[in-house]
């Protein structure tokens, strides 16, 4: 299991065009993946659950497991704390 | 009863009226039995299936139709059906006996309970996109459409409150007559539907629509933004006379395609088309083109996760000036801000994206996606008759800095053996700092062309896309003409031509005024063009 903490970047926080890439990035790896935001802990490749998840400035903990997890964590993460995109 | 909204697209229909019925499906039934749990789940899984198929389908025609925005939307749609939490909560209810459509009904209401809760406005709108995704797969599953509109079999009027996208993405060709919605304006997407489909429509209505749904037939008039329900004989000969003099004026308007536009005392106007892309190109010279006042860059570069190569752009941009030939073609330079993703370019995010870094100001600072466009707009002069244009600008000192790198770039292609013909450059008059700096920028350019919505926008301080600034959306205000007018007589000093490619090149009622200060040409989106040769020969 590999995780990091992170911040949410975007402006909007994590939904709209952010979550959509963001989505779009977790479907690519094969790992199991969660977004951890205090004491809740959803599924990554959901659109539904990660929506409004968290706002901009808020601390999440990205989580992995499987075969990618180490490069979906790391990529996951500097995403969604990038400024936009 | 008499509506009166915005003449969101013209044209006159008297047709039976249909509502559609936009509510929640209800399940058939709420439970099953043991032993259809299994086939339950596969029947959902088809079920989403087909609903994200039609969906892929829709955002492809948006897509190509250049709605990128509304494509966005229905992506979202598509994420949600296919959504691995719905379906793990539709399999739990599944597994204890609920049917199928009752499981997925009930798991999306408590998605969208869960949205509608959020003290965000946005995300709480997106409740709406959860029952409307979950109510299609459920309807979807009891092999019904879920749109409301299965019940149009006869060609009618459609009132409803509002009209979405996927709404108007379904209804058959043919069956409806027009469009009468309480909520939207001009720039909304059921106007846009309506004009491309070429029906009447009247929207932003407001309340007065409840009092219509219970009509029997109603008569339409996009042209004056009016709708009568349950017409006297009278009111529908009216119709059905001005619906015949209509058609005439349109078949009037036809001989005037291919005349050349010329004012009675003999003055010349050019009367040229807007394109969104190469591929228009065609049907533009069908409604009578004379040359292109505008061609827009963007769409080479939208949709996609890499930058055009240069031989890319110069086939674009020479497949337009092959097509027209002697004509002139103003090729203005890419003008995208940061509402708009570029791959490979840093934004960051505005915001005021309309106030931000983009047009000229994205251009200069980016060489690597200003010098590739240039090149290509040079190297494919020789195959036609080219001119650029930059937009945004806002002081000479950006046309002097834009034009240098042209000069650079054409420096670099002669040295490299390409012969070059001669091509004009010309300033956008989009910001009133241009208009107000029109000397200094006329001596540095061989041309201007107004761009009047951003004009308005900008001079005005009010939003293109806000409905309720409806009063000063439009060109024909006194701080706006005085902008034009000062463009004008800075360029008649200089001896350099004007011309408008905003709205008002094409409204009636607009060219007279333009042309009276001094505007020799006037580009607008190509089925204007015709009426447009018409008002400029009477004139």
């Amino acid at each position: 299991m590999v995780e990091r903490e992170t911040t949410v970047g975007p402006e909007a926080g994590i939904h709209g065009r952010p979550a959509a890439r963001f989505l779009k990035a977790a479907k690519g790896f094969s790992s199991d993946i969660v977004i951890v935001k205090g004491d809740r802990e959803v599924n990554a490749k959901s659109i539904l659950k990660i929506t409004g998840l968290a706002k901009k400035g808020e601390k999440i903990t990205i989580r992995a497991e499987g075969e990618d997890a180490e490069q979906a964590v790391e990529t996951l993460a500097d995403l969604i704390s990038a400024d936009e995109h | 009863m008499k509506l009166t909204g915005v003449g969101a697209s013209e044209g006159l229909a008297v047709g039976p009226a249909f509502v559609p019925q936009t509510g929640r499906p209800e399940p058939e039934r709420n439970h099953i039995t043991e032993d259809e749990v299994e086939p339950g789940l596969q029947k959902f899984r088809n079920a989403v299936e087909a609903v994200v198929g039609g969906l892929s389908e829709t955002i492809d025609g948006l897509r190509q139709s250049g709605n990128e925005d509304e494509a966005g939307i229905f992506e979202f749609h598509a994420e949600m059906a296919e959504d691995p939490e719905l379906a793990s909560a539709v399999e739990e209810r599944v597994k204890n006996l609920e049917s199928p459509e009752a499981a997925v009904l009930a798991a999306g209401e408590e998605y969208a309970a869960g949205f509608a809760a959020m003290d965000d406005e946005y995300l709480a709108a997106r409740a709406d996109d959860v029952r409307d995704v979950t109510g299609q797969i459920a309807a979807e599953l009891m092999g019904r459409a879920a749109s409301g509109f299965e019940a149009l079999q006869e060609p009618s009027v459609v009132l409803a409150k509002s009209l979405a996208p996927s709404d108007t993405a379904r209804i058959e060709k043919g069956l409806a007559l027009a469009f009468v919605t309480a909520e939207g304006s001009r720039t909304s997407h059921v106007s846009i539907m309506a004009r491309s489909m070429g029906i009447p429509a009247v929207v932003g209505v407001g309340s007065a629509l409840e009092g219509a749904l219970n009509a029997d037939t109603v008569a339409v008039d996009g042209t004056e933004g009016l709708a009568i329900t349950d017409p006297d004989r009278e009111t529908v000969a009216e119709f059905e006379k001005m619906s015949e003099a209509l058609a005439k004026e349109r078949a009037a308007l036809d001989e005037y395609r291919h005349v050349e536009a010329r004012t009675s005392d003999g003055r010349r106007i050019e009367v040229a088309a807007n394109l969104g892309s190469a591929s228009e190109a065609e049907d533009a010279l069908g409604w009578g083109a004379e040359g292109v006042g505008l061609f827009r860059t963007e769409f080479l570069f939208m949709e996609r996760d890499d930058l055009p190569s240069e031989d890319e752009q110069y086939d674009a941009y020479s497949a337009v000036a092959r097509a027209f030939g002697e004509k002139p073609v103003i090729v203005r330079t890419l003008d995208v801000g940061g509402d708009k993703d570029l791959p490979g370019v840093d934004q960051v995010h505005e915001d005021n994206p309309f106030l931000g870094w983009r047009g000229i100001r994205m251009s200069l600072d980016t060489p690597d996606l200003f010098e590739p466009q240039l090149r290509a707009i040079l190297r494919a002069t020789s195959h036609g008759n080219l001119k650029v244009m930059f937009p945004m600008v806002a002081d000479v000192e950006e046309l002097k800095a834009a034009k240098k790198m042209l000069e650079k770039a054409r420096a670099g292609l002669e040295e490299g053996g390409v012969e070059l013909g001669e091509v004009q450059t010309g300033v956008m008059i989009e910001t009133p700092a241009a208009a107000i700096c029109a000397t200094e920028l006329a001596k540095e350019s061989a041309f201007f062309s107004i761009g009047t919505n951003d004009l308005v926008q900008y001079t005005l301080a009010a939003d293109r896309g806000n409905e309720r600034l409806r009063r000063l959306q439009s060109a024909d205000h006194p701080a706006v003409l005085a902008l034009i007018r000062q463009a004008c007589e800075a360029a008649k000093k200089a001896n350099i031509p004007v011309g408008v490619c905003g709205e008002a090149a094409g409204e009636p009622e607009m060219i007279p005024k333009l042309i009276s200060l001094g505007v020799t040409e006037l580009s607008m989106g190509a089925p204007s063009i015709p009426r447009a040769k018409k008002v400029v020969s009477e004139l």
